[in-house]
């Protein structure tokens, strides 16, 4: 695979990576390294622990009580489990998309600012600065010829597309290194879908996307490497084509060939 | 982006809270009514004692006790906070005490006041003894304290009357912020403070402030309650009591309206999200 053509870096690699809901156990012993700089692509069927995954690499899964973690995360480098692992800080590097767009009740121009400003000295930024790294933030995701006259608008009443890269481009200033996706088009329509992918493709190799999805065809399209994953084990983890492809595993074919279920 | 709510037309809403306000508003004047006929015919001015009256004193004692339930509020709303924030559901303070204001709060504030003066009825008995020892001129600074567990006890009655209710407002308030919400803050890197001043409370805000009106009239009820029951047990002293018995009842209907209108105005807002 990739390995023989250049010594890949990985961003993410978990070692017997285990998780338990109370007593229901949703990941079990997971292996996985995600490569620097590309776009990872996570599928498998409902409740097979794709989420949890995800949500362990930013520890946001803690928030919800019952929940044990066992097992080694390295988040570039450093395990997140050591005490000296400070959440903000951690968050700050591992950005997340949700499954259905969130952007917070203020406006657009505020939702941007909003990590940066919990991440920041209060006041210590200017006017001018902010005003740029908007500008910045909206351009990169494609927003800013739409909503550069709409900044004070209400986040939650713009389009759900819009919606949804806003949520990517809040990320942007707190200049994140990995960002986690979770089903990021499930409630857009396949317009908002493709410029979704076509801004993940564009900012793929400045960032690590890790992106859970449904949708095969889309894991096909954007994805270089797929993990499949099926009741809490990861199942099969190659580069997307050959896996789709030609997969190893009875139950990827299964899946990959619908007739899963 | 009101699609999803599901509440009555304004229109429907207003005319609903008129009528309301308009029942409450001939409930009130007819109260009154009857107790200003009771007390001025049924009694002979030359008969009144010229004693400084006890009612004085119940009536700054109530003043007391309605200090006391803000504070309560106060303190339930900081409560509701901890339970809800801080304390995960399974831990075992945060069930003692939900399923405690589960019980409290189900209780009618009509039984709290009905309570009350059970205990405090019997007990005002005491005024007279007090009088009897005491020289009149001294009698106005003295208050209930010099009955310490009528004192507690009633104060009892309206600390529990109004924290549960307001626990048990407080914390579904902060319910319907929406998950998404916390979420996007959380993962952005915010801590449990910032999620809270930025997003929680000001989200949760208006119905906060509901739940508080809504238990400090509660209070207000309970202590017009007191004094009816009070004044109409000795129709002597009536001369202070309807002021103090519109200001009371006066606060309470405002409160409570003023609380309708703010859940009117700011729906819980999981639903006004999105």
């Amino acid at each position: 695979m990739n390995s023989q053509t250049t010594p890949l870096n990985y961003s993410i690699e978990t070692e017997n990576l285990s998780l338990w809901y109370g007593d229901f156990q949703a990941l079990i012993d997971v292996n996985v390294k995600i490569p620097d700089g590309q776009i990872t692509s996570l599928i498998g069927p409902s409740g097979c622990g794709k989420s949890t995954m995800l949500r362990c690499f930013n520890r946001v899964n803690e928030r919800y009580g019952n929940v044990t973690t066992k097992g080694k995360i390295e988040v570039l480098g450093k395990n997140i489990y050591d005490s000296d692992v400070s959440l903000p800080e951690l968050r700050k590097a591992v950005g997340m998309v949700f499954q259905r767009p969130n952007p917070l009740p203020i406006s657009v121009y505020k939702n941007i600012l909003f990590g940066l400003r919990i991440h920041s000295p209060v006041r210590s930024l200017t006017r001018t600065e902010s005003d740029q790294i908007v500008e910045e933030a909206l351009t990169a995701v494609f927003l800013w010829d739409d909503l550069k006259d709409r900044l004070k608008v209400r986040a939650t009443s713009l389009q759900l597309e819009q919606q949804q890269k806003l949520c990517i481009a809040r990320l942007l200033p707190l200049k994140p290194k990995i960002i986690l996706m979770d089903e990021p088009c499930s409630a857009l329509d396949a317009k908002g879908t493709l410029a979704v992918e076509e801004l993940m493709e564009a900012l793929a190799g400045t960032y690590t996307f890790l992106i859970v999805t449904h949708n095969m065809a889309q894991a096909r399209r954007v994805s270089k490497e797929c993990i499949f994953m099926f009741l809490g084990e990861l199942i099969e983890h190659r580069e997307t084509q050959a896996l789709f492809q030609t997969p190893e595993h009875p139950k990827t074919a299964d899946y990959v060939q619908m007739r899963y279920g | 982006m009101n699609s999803l709510r599901t509440y009555p037309n304004p229109r429907q809403k207003y005319v609903l809270q008129s009528i309301a306000l308009v029942t409450l508003g001939v409930v009130f004047i007819l109260i009154w009514n009857v107790i200003k006929k009771t007390h001025v015919s049924d009694v002979p001015v030359s008969s009144v004692p010229r004693v400084p009256d006890p009612l004085s004193r119940l009536l700054s004692d109530l003043y007391l006790f309605l200090a006391i339930s803000f504070l309560a509020i106060l303190l339930g709303v900081a409560c509701a906070f901890y339970l809800e924030e801080w304390l995960r559901e399974t831990n075992w303070i945060r069930c003692l005490i939900e399923g405690h204001v589960g019980l409290l709060s189900g209780v009618p504030s009509l039984l709290y006041g009905l309570l009350a003066v059970a205990i405090f009825l019997p007990y005002s008995g005491v005024f007279k003894t007090i009088r009897t020892f005491v020289p009149a001129t001294g009698l106005e600074t003295t208050t209930f304290q010099g009955d310490t567990l009528l004192f507690y006890v009633t104060m009892l009655a309206f600390v529990l009357l109004v924290m549960p209710r307001v626990i048990k407002s407080t914390q579904e308030a902060l319910r319907s912020v929406p998950t998404p919400v916390r979420e996007a803050a959380y993962a952005l890197g915010a801590d449990r403070w910032q999620v809270l001043m930025k997003h929680v409370v000001p989200f949760a805000f208006p119905q906060v402030l509901a739940g508080g009106c809504r238990a400090m009239s509660c209070a207000l009820a309970t202590a017009t309650l007191f004094i009816s029951i009070y004044v109409w047990g000795r129709p002597t002293q009536s001369e202070q009591m309807p002021d103090m018995f519109a200001l009371f009842l006066g606060g309470a209907l405002a409160l409570s309206i003023f609380a309708s209108f703010l859940f009117g105005k700011y729906p819980p807002v999981s639903t006004r999200h999105t």
